[in-house]
């Protein structure tokens, strides 16, 4: 055997997923190469053909013509009477000069020095590329021309692994010259990517489309797919404003694109629900993949759904010809509540709440002898702490999965359970889904179906989280909450309640739901590139809320729920989805044309009623004589609702040799929320992409550099977020409006239309840059994006004399902006093998145009501003301008009206200089939407060690703090100071973060404490050590004899560390949700629920 | 051409397309409406909810010099009070956007009755009276708070609410009385059981007679109550015999109820005393305190005035033989409180006086959830209440003591005061609150004009505190530049050495080139470029 060059052509069946590989072959050729017949099978059975050329050359051709014949039968007819043998290797087929009976089994055993050279498919010569002895740990990686040696066993197997290119495992037989050629990996050239109504290669896109994979999310110990997609795709920026089991996630595509509803639409599995909730109640365990479609190139298509993105998921399905597979993975671990702040000992705490009193003129409370006491009487333990414990937290996933030749099936299970920190009986959330899912094929219909059911628990305390922390973080740790009788005390602070007792005796708010998800499809496959599929889906939510107030009795005086009442609410939504679409795809020759026209409807219906009882038997909560039927109960249907949207749509893609990418989508939709007439929306985009490394000229950038593509797209996307029957006016009954001699009598209230209401309309521009680098090892993504949405719906501001409020109007403009940067990068070495991922993004709002002059709203001191030039929802107060230090700086500078500050007292910018301080000084002080979104993952591999870190973090946001975390002694309702409080101004602290410390009622407590100011203000910037995995995967050597495929230990923590500018409070907190509107009260008075830091272990095991 | 158009048509059929024209069925529309007498009068009865707030009702006592808000600032009345605002506070758009939703609903309904089929003409005029006279009655309250208001009767566009003028104070006044003139030839003297809290035509002279008292009109005030008084065109009234059982829940309706705001135990409800009564009693905390200023002016039994030389009034031991309307309206120092069961107990309010440890009502010197002042309210207590104070009591607007007060007040205006309408005035008022000492109870001749309106103005505090006059009496006597400026006051528990050991409990500033109209609200301003704003802010 002289030089023998191997050539080693490692091609993947297109859509190996969706094909599967089949071992029957129909052959029909007269007179050809081998070489063709290879391509063939190839392209038939997926097997890969291993050859050299020299050989092929001595090749007689063939004819054959076989149908649905075994593989080994079609090869034995192939090589007769040829001076060539082959072998079946697994999934190989090997070619060479020997006759087929010898085997590599029968080389003499020995060692051998191989060298060897690993190119790209064009001989560029690659390095870094890993070969590894396979079934050992030994190996090396290519040097700079792409070269390595290795002494190994005549008959070993090389593995040859490099990113971005299918990894090949090699038979030495006993060659001492080794030539590789990699293929790029299907993954990167063919890496399918799931769009609105169906799959696209990745390298065809040409709209602005995220893909997230499951292993973004595997081994984090986030308890909803929300929580876990958090940092994980530039601009999908999700906020946690509640941290406690089971609140809701703020969730925004690209920021603030409308002063309406900026849902995005969540598809899941084909299914447009349109329901935020679906995907909390969704297992993330379930998750094959999920696809953010950002632009209007790759959304236009969802039309009036899309204007502020999508997200696709979908879900796990089996695989053909896969053995019945079983997989475990779960995780255990307990979450422990951190708190920031701290109080002062009570005798400290005794000696500035005298301060604050004589510094205003007041006479202290406590005299010297009253401090002594406290001193001398020490301290209990804080009653925040004695409320918060150590929670567990665990999940459960087990799935079943498995395929024949044309069909394929999945079973899943998972149970999630996440106790509250809250002490308690059993406060938490628990979820539990099953799923099912089913494909089969039966010759040109292929049909699938999924269903999926989900109940879900959240038990939580009878009162309320927010006011329950106030209670107890404010009480001075002089007092005791139970005494040594285990009675529950109140005492001179605790106005009312006693929130140990609220929370182990004082009942619950048990809320759950139900989710039944299914949704069935069937594709005809029709001649010359034709297909037709239908899709019937729907998603059925019931919400169930049952609330218990039990009476609870507290020492010397005081009671929790002495109306004993019971409240029950029921709420049924129903989405269906009906979808009917036409496809075509076809080549001709280097032109590759494919479309797809269809319809659809989507309806949305819905009612709701409740029952609210008092006086309630004291033990069961069962109603009793004596009970009432409170007057806000609706046993019948409350608020039902249909609401129904038309569609058609169509996409048209055009591409020359892959090189340039044409796109129109467009979308007609008809909805049931404007009046007959204006209520078809027409929605249109077009993208395009240019791959421009594939052009001639660019060879040598491609080698030198790597490959790149360019995209935009322009296109109109819709948003139909308005309440149901706005174009009609309405009048609703009032029950129990007033009475008349003690007769309660109803009333009517009225809503005015808004006939002329009609589609908002966002126009976005998108460009984009893609780029693999360094041998596919680099990959970058840029993008820019430009939004204007106009006709935005949204409750105008009107004059009160017109006496009422307006539904919708389309009264707005505004524009978003921003860009994102997403940067992956692999590096292999001989034992390790990093891995880098970073995203990146800004978005950033302007209102444009807005009805009237400017809407300010408020909530005690937080004010907010609505008006041309200012991003959406501004915050706006006046300017600190350092403190009034002496009296003569009292007299000499503006003051706020009314009010005479004392020194110590914040001084205020008179921004007009008219010298007094009043509504015309007022600054637009920030935004609290975040900017500079961050997420970052290493991962490191050491044989079977793995290392995972996961970083998520916001650039800038300002965030809004007032109450008692940031005023001391708060407005006669906190009775704390707090350790972060301390640097306040005295004279010899005249440039203090805080001013003087001042009582209730004073002028001081007017002029610094009760008006907006950005003294509320906090830089809401924070990077955080959201998720870290020490993992260790058993060898499949090891796991093979404990009868498993895989299995995998780790270690995993969330929010271990988290670094931030405001320490006193979760720097993710914020009173806002994802329409930055002002819903969470409590947050903007830091009485949050602490956030978590959860650790633990996980396990995965498939078998 | 055409088979693609059929090819889409066929996606949409089979796509299960829906109908697109959906119609609420929970709720009526513009069609079906105006169609029945009944539709009419469910929105008359909002009208009536939104004729006056609850709230508004017991904490414009903050905005007086009767009482003080020390905790939370309800309604802003803290703010208010402490003359430290500017024209974006909440509480001024809430007061007008109120009146105004109110109007809403009035304009709705007279806009839209006629198109009713059938409606008997009686019941329709009926209807449309107790519309035009809550109108009024808003408007009354508008104009009292801002002086010009925008006017109309009609339900106004978008496009009319966003240029309409201010009209001046003395027209908006004489639509106020002109309607009241009409509706009282409609409305009924009374009406039957079950309709028992309409307004009447007696309402609407009563409130005629306050309008008229706002504006110094004595004539008028004097002519008006005097038919009110001593005719039965209007209908009858008497005095309560007990004082404090006006405002007992079994009493509602009682023969001194001229109009008011009507509530239904544990249906149409408030639980604003589960702020203002003693702790001990049941309250959570205290927001809203009498002040010391009021219980000083509560008289002595015999009629003087505390600091009347030979009053009898003992510093040491304050309110021993006093006003007994003192105890029936606030709580203080030992007073004695009836539980709801039946039981009583003494509020201990001095510090350290409490023998039972738990010292619950104490005065704690700007410290716990206790008065500030050192006083609670009693007034518009409910034993009858549910669970946190929630109370069906209704709430009077209008009783036939306040016509004898605007009687008694006209009169000595005019010059007309003598015994014989102070016995049918303030003799009968103080016989009632159980005087019997003739010093108090008997007119005398000596007294000046002067005299005599610093004695019915007390008398008028004393009688009506704590059902939110106080602050229009000051407001229209001017004297609020002086009430509502420096120290409120609360009971003697301070350091003897500042004001006498009365504890000062904040301080007030009151601008009488500013004050005495509220300003526009910034957002109306801001929505509508034709409104103007008010001297000085």
């Amino acid at each position: 055997m002289t030089k023998l060059t191997a050539v080693l052509l490692v091609t993947a069946c297109l859509q190996v997923s969706a094909k599967g590989y089949s071992q029957k072959v129909t052959l029909s050729e007269s007179d050809v190469s081998l070489t063709k017949v290879f391509k063939e099978i190839r392209k038939q059975t997926g097997f890969l053909f291993f050859y050299s050329d020299e050989l092929l050359q001595q090749a007689r051709k063939v004819s054959i013509h076989v149908k649905a014949a075994p593989l080994q039968a079609v090869l034995d007819s192939c090589f007769r009477d040829q001076p060539l043998g082959f072998e079946i290797d697994g999934n190989s087929i090997i070619v060479d000069a020997r006759a087929p009976a010898v085997v590599t089994r029968d080389l003499p055993p020995g060692e051998i020095t191989v060298h060897g050279r690993v190119t790209d498919p064009h001989g560029v010569p690659l390095a870094g590329v890993s070969v590894t002895i396979a079934g050992t740990s030994r190996g090396v990686a290519t040097d700079g021309r792409g070269e390595f040696t290795l002494v190994v066993d005549t008959g070993a197997v090389l593995h040859l692994s490099y990113t971005g290119y299918t990894a090949v495992d090699v038979q030495v037989r006993g060659r001492k010259t080794l030539v590789v050629a990699l293929e790029l990996s299907q993954a990167a050239l063919n890496e399918i990517v799931v769009v609105g109504y169906g799959t696209q290669r990745k390298v065809n896109l040409t709209g602005a489309v995220d893909q997230i994979t499951p292993q973004d999310l595997a081994g984090k110990p986030g308890v909803n797919t929300f929580q876990l997609l958090q940092g994980v795709s530039p601009n999908l920026i999700i906020q946690q404003p509640d941290p406690s089991p089971g609140a809701s996630f703020n969730f925004n595509i690209r920021g603030v694109g409308t002063m309406n509803d900026n849902s995005p639409l969540v598809v899941i599995d084909g299914i447009t629900s349109g329901n935020l909730q679906s995907l909390q109640l969704l297992n993330p365990a379930d998750i094959e993949s999920m696809s953010v479609l950002k632009d209007a190139g790759a959304a236009a298509i969802y039309g009036s759904r899309a204007a502020n993105g999508v997200l696709l998921v979908t879900t796990k399905k089996g695989k053909k010809n896969q053995h019945p597979t079983v997989s475990y993975s779960g995780t255990y671990g307990t979450q422990d509540s951190k708190i920031l702040i701290s109080p002062l000992p009570a005798w400290e705490n005794a000696i500035y709440k005298n301060e604050s009193l004589t510094n205003v003129g007041l006479p202290p409370i406590y005299a010297p002898a009253d401090i002594q006491a406290l001193k001398t009487g020490g301290d209990h333990e804080w009653f925040l702490r004695q409320i918060l414990h150590h929670a567990p937290q665990q999940s459960h996933n087990v799935s079943l999965t498995g395929g024949g030749q044309n069909s394929t099936f999945l079973l899943s299970l998972g149970n999630l359970t996440q106790a509250s920190n809250f002490v308690g009986p059993n406060y938490g959330y628990t979820r539990y889904n099953v799923r099912a899912a089913a494909t089969s094929d039966y010759g040109i219909l292929k049909a699938g179906g999924t269903l999926a059911y989900t109940h879900d628990e959240l038990k939580q305390n009878s009162f309320g989280n927010g006011f329950l922390m106030a209670d107890a973080e404010r009480t001075p740790t002089n007092y005791q909450m139970v005494d040594s009788l285990g009675r529950y005390l109140t005492n001179a602070v605790l106005t009312q309640f006693n929130p140990l007792g609220v929370l182990q005796r004082g009942g619950y708010n048990d809320i759950t739901n139900d989710d039944f998800f299914g949704n069935v499809s069937a594709e005809i496959a029709l001649p010359k590139g034709f297909s037709i599929k239908g899709v019937v889906g729907g998603d059925m939510v019931t919400n169930h809320n049952f609330l218990r107030v039990a009476q609870v009795g507290f020492y010397p005086q005081g009671v929790y729920g002495s109306d004993r009442s019971t409240g029950d609410t029921w709420t049924q939504t129903m989405y269906t989805n009906v979808q009917l679409m036409a496809q075509y795809n076809r080549s001709f020759g280097d032109h590759r044309v494919s479309g797809l026209i269809g319809a659809s409807n989507e309806s949305t219906s819905g009612h709701s009623s409740n029952i609210y009882y008092m006086y309630t038997d004291s033990i069961l909560g069962t109603p009793t004589t004596g009970s009432i039927v409170s007057t806000n109960a609706s046993t019948t249907a409350q608020n039902p609702y249909v609401s129904s949207l038309n569609s058609l749509y169509g996409r048209a893609n055009y591409n020359y040799k892959d090189r340039y990418l044409v796109e129109f989508d467009a979308r007609y939709d008809g909805s049931s929320k404007f009046r007959q007439g204006i209520r078809y929306g027409f929605f249109p985009s077009v993208s395009a992409g240019w791959r421009l490394t594939d052009e001639s000229f660019m060879q040598g950038v491609r080698d030198k550099i790597g490959e790149l593509k360019l995209r935009g797209s322009y296109g109109v996307l819709g948003n139909q977020s308005a309440g149901n029957y706005q174009y009609l006016t309405t009048y609703s009954s009032i029950t129990n409006a007033y009475g008349f001699n003690n007769t309660p009598v109803a009333g009517e209230g009225f809503t005015f239309s808004n006939p002329d209401l009609t589609w908002e309309r966002a126009a976005t521009f998108n460009g984009g840059l893609d780029a693999y680098l360094l041998h596919r090892s680099l990959n970058v993504s840029l993008d820019y994006f430009n939004k204007l949405t106009s006709h935005i719906l949204l409750v105008p501001a009107v004059p009160g004399t017109f006496g009422t409020n307006l539904p919708d109007y389309n009264a707005g403009k505004m524009r978003d902006e921003g860009w994102e940067v997403s940067v992956k990068y692999v590096l292999h070495g001989r034992q390790f093998t990093h891995s880098f991922a970073v995203n990146l993004a800004d978005n950033h709002n302007e209102v444009v145009y807005f009805q009237g002059t400017q809407q300010l709203q408020g909530d005690a001191e937080l004010e907010t501003v609505t008006r041309a030039g200012v991003p959406f929802k501004s915050y706006v107060g006046y300017k600190r301008d350092g403190y009034y230090q002496t009296s003569s700086d009292v007299a000499k500078y503006p003051k706020l009206v009314g009010i005479t500050p004392i020194p110590g007292d914040i001084k205020y910018k008179d921004k007009n200089g008219d010298g007094i301080i009043d509504n015309n000084d007022l600054y637009v002080l920030g935004n609290p939407f975040p900017r500079y979104t961050f997420g970052f993952t290493y991962n490191v591999t050491y044989h079977g060690f793995d290392l995972n870190v996961f970083i998520q973090g916001v650039g800038r946001r300002t965030m809004f703090v007032r109450g008692e975390l940031v005023d001391p002694f708060q407005a006669n309702y906190s009775y704390n100071i707090f350790k972060h409080q301390l640097n306040f101004w005295t004279p010899t602290n005249p440039n203090a973060a805080y001013p003087i410390l001042s009582a209730n009622g004073s002028p001081s407590q007017q002029n610094d404490y009760n008006v907006p100011s950005n003294l509320y203000l906090f830089n809401g910037a924070y990077a955080r050590l959201k998720n870290v995995q020490l993992g260790y995967s058993l060898s499949p050597r090891v796991a093979r004899s404990l009868h498993v495929q895989h299995v995998r230990v780790y270690f995993t923590g969330q929010n271990l560390l988290t670094l931030a500018k405001v320490k006193f409070l979760d720097p993710e907190s914020t009173e806002f949700d994802s329409n930055v509107n002002n819903s969470y009260g409590n947050n903007q008075s830091g009485r949050v629920y602490p956030t978590p830091i959860f650790y633990g272990g996980g396990l995965d095991v498939t078998f | 051409m055409r088979s693609r158009y059929y090819f889409i048509v066929a996606l949409f059929a089979v796509a299960g397309c829906q109908k697109l024209n959906q119609a609420p069925t929970d709720r009526y529309t513009d069609f079906n409406y105006w169609t029945t007498p009944a539709n009419a009068n469910a929105l008359l009865n909002t009208a009536y909810s939104q004729m006056f707030r609850s709230d508004y009702f017991f904490y414009n006592e903050g905005l007086s010099d009767n009482a003080y808000v020390g905790r939370g600032d309800q309604n802003n009345t803290f703010t208010i009070s402490s003359g430290s605002y500017n024209a974006s506070l909440g509480r001024f758009d809430d007061e007008w956007t109120t009146h105004y939703q109110c109007i809403k609903s009035c304009n709705v309904l007279l806009d839209n009755v006629e198109k009713i089929p059938g409606y008997p003409a009686d019941q329709k005029a009926q209807l449309i009276a107790q519309t035009r006279f809550i109108r009024a009655f808003v408007y009354w309250q508008l104009m009292t708070w801002f002086g010009d208001v925008p006017l109309f009767s009609h339900d106004i566009s978008l496009a009319e609410s966003q240029s309409i003028a201010r009209t001046p104070r003395a027209q908006v006044l004489q639509f106020v009385l002109n309607e009241l003139d009409t509706v009282e030839a409609v409305l009924p003297k009374s009406w039957d059981a079950a309709d028992q809290g309409r307004i009447t035509s007696g309402a609407a002279e009563a409130l005629k007679a306050r309008v008229e008292l706002y504006e110094g009109n004595w004539q008028d005030v004097a002519k008006i109550c005097d038919t009110l008084i001593n005719t039965s065109t209007y209908g009858s009234w008497s005095l309560v015999p007990n004082y404090s059982q006006i405002f007992s829940p079994a009493n509602e309706h009682n023969s001194e109820v001229i109009l008011d705001q009507e509530y239904v135990p544990n249906i149409r409800t408030y639980a604003w005393t589960f702020d203002f009564i003693p702790i001990s009693a049941g309250a959570r905390d205290n927001a809203l305190a009498p002040t010391q200023d009021l219980v000083n002016d509560y008289l002595m039994l015999n009629g003087d005035s505390i600091n009347q030389a030979g009053s009898g009034y003992d510093i040491t031991n304050p309110y021993a033989n006093r006003d007994p309307r003192m105890t029936a309206t606030l709580v203080y120092d030992q007073d004695v409180w009836a539980n709801a069961n039946g039981s009583t107990q003494t509020i201990y309010i001095k510090p350290g006086s409490d023998p039972n440890r738990s010292a619950l009502n104490e005065y704690v010197s700007n410290g716990g959830f206790t008065s500030p002042t050192g006083y609670y309210w009693r007034k518009y207590f409910d034993s009858t209440a549910a669970p946190g104070e929630v109370s069906g009591l209704d709430l009077i607007l209008i009783r036939y003591a306040d016509v004898l007060l605007m009687y008694a007040e006209a009169m000595n205006e005019l010059g007309q005061m003598n015994a014989s309408v102070w016995g049918q005035t303030i003799g009968a008022l103080r016989a009632r609150a159980g005087f019997t000492d003739p010093n108090a109870l008997s007119f005398n001749a000596a007294w000046s004009q002067g005299d005599l309106r610093t004695i019915i103005r007390r008398e008028r505090r004393c009688e009506l505190a704590f059902e939110g006059l106080r602050i229009f009496d000051i407001r229209r006597w001017k004297t609020a530049s002086t009430l509502l400026n420096g120290w409120v006051h609360g009971a003697q528990y301070g350091d003897p050495s500042v004001d006498n050991g009365f504890v000062r409990v904040a301080s007030r500033i009151f601008d009488p080139t500013r004050d005495y109209l509220w300003p526009i609200p910034t957002y109306e301003l801001e929505q509508n470029s034709h409104l103007t704003q008010n001297p000085n802010y």
